[in-house]
């Protein structure tokens, strides 16, 4: 009773709460990563493969198993994940294993490789791996750098509430653009009926809508308002200031846009690629042995 | 005649709100402004967007005042005429009036605002539009289908051919579909009219290469040795090889000694690659500890431990020579049935050099004799061949005994007894000639060499006995005789021989029958670096140079010697005459690129 009452939150003993997976239990991982790919090399460097190292020396079967085993153990993060624990093996020991695990497989498999590539499925195994690798190494920047922008960006706002912002201004836009004539109205609703979450995957990564059809209302409309002075009552002088303010909004919204798919990007390739891997290296193995 | 407008918009938790009023009008406006009878705030119409007016009970004409239209049923039209019996569906921007009869026989308008006032206000899936969801194909879908294309066409496809194929196929012509992608390397250049035939080599899936299928072509190939000796002979390795060699058999993998152990493929394209040292001293590193009958000593490397060498010496010489091997450190002598000093010849001083110098233009010697002089290299340039008296010796050691008509007769060399029969039938033919004093080489004088004119055999055999054959046999034969001063001669009665008897020559090309020496991949040496031929005084003395001579420029594979050489170099290991094979890169052509390295 006592036990369970002093602690109803196990933890392991050198956690701290707000340690990343990057620095998960004083960089252990990064240490044994390091040391995996040091035993590596040297290895490699002392271990007389005649005529020269190659994937079907006994040492190249050896590396390869290791990569294998570890491409596998990588592989099973996905069903991990889903999972959340804490302690020794918490789920956040198991990132930072993946991470930098994953890394020292750089290493390893190129290692395995011999430095002998080619046109073929081994080489083809092997440049998926590196895809994997170096797609996660871009999540682990992004994760490691974007959030903050992210926070900085939404100024205490929801997703949401920068929707409900541009929608609230879209009404105002409605509304005071009943007066006008058909071809000023015309613009106004170019603004109306565009997507702010439109513009395809490019604009969305590199936060850049050259076609935003707001911009272009606004730019029009101030083909008439430019030469008359801004009397206070002029429907059109009320409607491009609506749309400075809906530009304004738009841009924190693509910001913010932007940032979230550079944070999502990644396990796009990370994820299909592993999955092509796990069939390029089955294809590997077999046609190794089938052909042995 | 009147118009009953049911305007229909939602409250925030969905319930509808009707606002309905009648309008007593033959004909209503329809648009954005304000003042219009059918007021829709809807920037896509017009302020004054259309007319609805009633034609009679029957018809409802509706038509655009702008170019703008609105929609019937779908389509775009400009004007539409309806039986509000019948009823219709139309659409203005982004409202939809829905035309029908009361009961009363009014025309009712049923409007209902049914585009959001904007893209942004319509309804969103915060999960979907704030991800990349809806801009990329999805993780799962994109994952299975690269996985399934990838096992389709590099694994199902040459699977699938290769169970395909015609069983017993000889000919090769039914090529497998997409295992080319399943090539590691490019074959060597001897190997490369078989790129794309994988089954040629690996004849059954999941079985590794076997040697049956190298000597398919390669059936000439020797064994090292009988294959229970090498099995005796092969060092056992530690814990790590033991344990390497376990799961190698584990997984189906010859034992050791098959050929790809030494001739690895797909290591790129070009010539193979040597093989390592490594391959040899497994065994012959410390053969003797394992192989006790064995007369080779234990080679590991060839700077550091690698027996003298042995050659191949004529113990005994003479029509049935006698053979042995011996170690070049025992001082072997080599007899070849010929007496030859090469320190006289070789001089620079003395006789023999004085005569060269005469011969300069004749025979472009140098101020004394050279080895080139007697010796000639094989085509090949790898030996020597035989010296040949007539060739070699004879410009000097003249057998000429007569002039007839200008045409000078010799002996005949190899033929003692042609010998003898032309001296008998020049003394029954001739009376003797005026006497000289020529006879041996050791008698010969500057300027009495020419051919035929005081050089003469005959001369001397006449001069010491005149007129008498037997006596200018005899005087051939014997010390001071022309045969004599080269040759080992036995005179008539001893042995049982009836006749003068000369000893046979037997020189030989090879010494080291198991190792391969190349005189032309050393050409840039003297000869007199390896083979103390100025001071031999005799013929049986082997010029051979010992192994110490060899390793001030050469040593083991990895040493840092000026030629570092593998077992390779030397040995074969396929036990044949042939020269050890090298690398094309390494062959002797290509010596000039790699700074005489051989």
């Amino acid at each position: 009773m006592a036990a369970g009452a002093a602690s109803p939150i196990r933890r392991a003993k050198g956690e701290v709460l707000h340690d990343g997976f990057l620095r998960h239990a004083g960089f252990r991982w990064l240490k044994i990563a390091t040391l995996i790919c040091v035993l590596s090399i040297a290895s490699y460097m002392l271990v007389d493969v005649t005529p020269r190292h190659n994937g079907g020396s006994w040492y190249g079967y050896a590396m390869g198993t290791i990569g294998v085993l570890l491409i596998l153990w990588l592989t099973l993060l996905g069903l991990r994940k889903r999972a959340m624990t804490r302690g020794r093996w918490s789920l956040k020991a198991w990132t930072s294993a993946h991470v930098y695990l994953g890394l020292s497989l750089i290493v390893i498999a190129t290692l395995h490789t011999g430095f002998q590539l080619g046109w073929n499925v081994h080489t083809l195994a092997y440049a998926l791996m590196m895809l994997v690798i170096l797609s996660g190494l871009f999540g682990i920047a992004v994760y490691a750098t974007l959030p903050a922008a992210l926070s900085n960006n939404r100024a205490e706002m929801t997703q949401v509430q920068m929707l409900d912002a541009v929608r609230a201004i879209d009404r105002q836009l409605h509304d005071a653009a009943q007066p006008l004539t058909h071809e000023q109205a015309a613009l106004v609703r170019q603004s109306l009926e565009d997507d702010p979450f439109g513009g395809g995957l490019i604009a969305r990564l590199s936060g850049r809508y050259p076609r935003c059809a707001t911009a272009r209302a606004q730019a029009a409309l101030r083909r008439w308002t430019g030469e008359t002075p801004d009397t206070g009552n002029d429907p059109l002088e009320r409607i491009d200031a609506l749309l400075e303010r809906k530009q304004a909004m738009l841009a924190r919204l693509r910001r913010h846009l932007k940032l979230k798919a550079l944070l999502e990007i990644w396990l796009y390739v990370h994820v299909p690629a592993t999955f092509a891997l796990l069939a390029a290296l089955t294809a590997h193995v077999v046609s190794v042995f089938f052909y042995w | 005649m009147s118009f009953l407008v049911r305007q229909i918009s939602l409250t925030a938790d969905g319930r509808e709100i009707v606002r309905a009023a009648t309008i007593a009008q033959a004909q209503l406006s329809l648009g954005r402004a304000a003042e219009s009878d059918i007021h829709l705030p809807d920037l896509a119409l017009e302020p004054d967007h259309a007319r609805i007016e009633q034609v009679d009970e029957r018809t409802i004409r509706v038509r655009a005042t702008g170019t703008l239209g609105f929609e019937l049923e779908g389509r775009t039209v400009l004007r539409a005429e309806i039986d509000p019996a019948k009823g219709a569906e139309l659409r203005f921007g982004g409202h939809r009036v829905t035309l029908s009869r009361g009961d009363d026989g009014a025309t009712i308008l049923s409007i209902r605002r049914v585009d959001a006032v904007s893209e942004a206000s319509e309804e969103k899936e915060e999960t979907k539009v704030f991800s990349l969801r809806g801009l990329l194909p999805g993780k799962r879908l994109t994952a299975w289908a690269l996985a399934l294309a990838i096992l389709i066409g590099f694994l199902a496809i040459p699977i699938w051919s290769y169970a395909g194929r015609p069983v017993d196929d000889t000919r090769n012509i039914y090529k497998m579909v997409g295992d080319k992608a399943w090539s590691s390397g490019p074959l060597s250049q001897a190997h490369h009219a078989l790129e794309g035939r994988c089954e040629t080599c690996h004849q059954k899936a999941f079985v590794s290469v076997r040697d049956s299928a190298c000597q398919t072509c390669h059936r000439d190939a020797h064994d090292h040795a009988p294959a229970a000796r090498i099995a005796m002979a092969r060092a056992e390795g530690g814990l790590g090889d033991k344990l390497l060699a376990g799961v190698a058999a584990a997984f189906g993998k010859p034992p050791e000694g098959a050929c790809v152990d030494c001739h690895r493929e797909h290591e790129g394209a070009g010539p193979m690659q040597p093989t390592q040292q490594a391959f040899c001293t497994d065994c012959h590193g410390t053969l003797k500890d394992r192989l006790k009958d064995t007369k080779l000593g234990n080679a590991a490397d060839f700077g550091t431990s690698h027996p003298q060498f042995s050659a191949l010496v004529q113990a005994r010489p003479g029509q049935h020579p006698r053979f042995s091997r011996a170690s070049l450190d025992s001082r072997p002598m080599d007899d070849s049935g010929l007496k030859f000093p090469h320190d006289i010849h070789l001089s620079a001083r003395g006789g023999v050099a004085k005569m060269a110098r005469t011969m300069k233009a004749q025979y472009g010697f140098g101020d004394a004799l050279a080895c080139k002089d007697c010796h000639k290299p094989t085509a090949d340039g790898v030996r020597f061949l035989p010296v040949d008296m007539e060739r070699d010796c004879q410009m000097c050691h003249s057998l000429a005994f007569e002039t007839i008509g200008g045409t000078v007769r010799t002996l005949r060399h190899g033929q003692p007894d042609q010998v003898v029969a032309d001296l008998r039938a020049y003394f029954r033919s001739t009376g003797p000639a005026q006497p000289t004093a020529l006879g041996g080489t050791a008698r010969r004088r500057p300027g009495d060499y020419a051919q035929g004119r005081l050089y003469h055999a005959y001369f001397g055999a006449a001069a010491a006995r005149p007129s008498r054959a037997e006596d200018a046999v005899t005087a051939v034969f014997s010390r001071g005789g022309a045969c004599y001063d080269c040759h080992t001669v036995t005179p008539p009665g001893t042995n049982g021989n009836a006749g003068w008897q000369v000893l046979p020559v037997h020189q030989p090309m090879r010494y080291m029958m198991n190792g391969w020496f190349d005189h032309a991949a050393h050409r840039t040496e003297k000869c007199e670096s390896c083979h103390a031929a100025p001071k031999s005084h005799d013929a049986k003395q082997l010029l051979l140079p010992g192994i110490d001579s060899c390793r001030t420029c050469h040593g083991g594979e990895k040493a840092k010697a000026d030629v570092p050489s593998g077992c390779a170099m030397c040995h074969s290991y396929h036990a044949g005459d042939d020269a050890p094979w090298v690398p094309a890169s390494r062959s002797i052509g290509k010596d000039a690129a790699t700074g005489g390295r051989r």
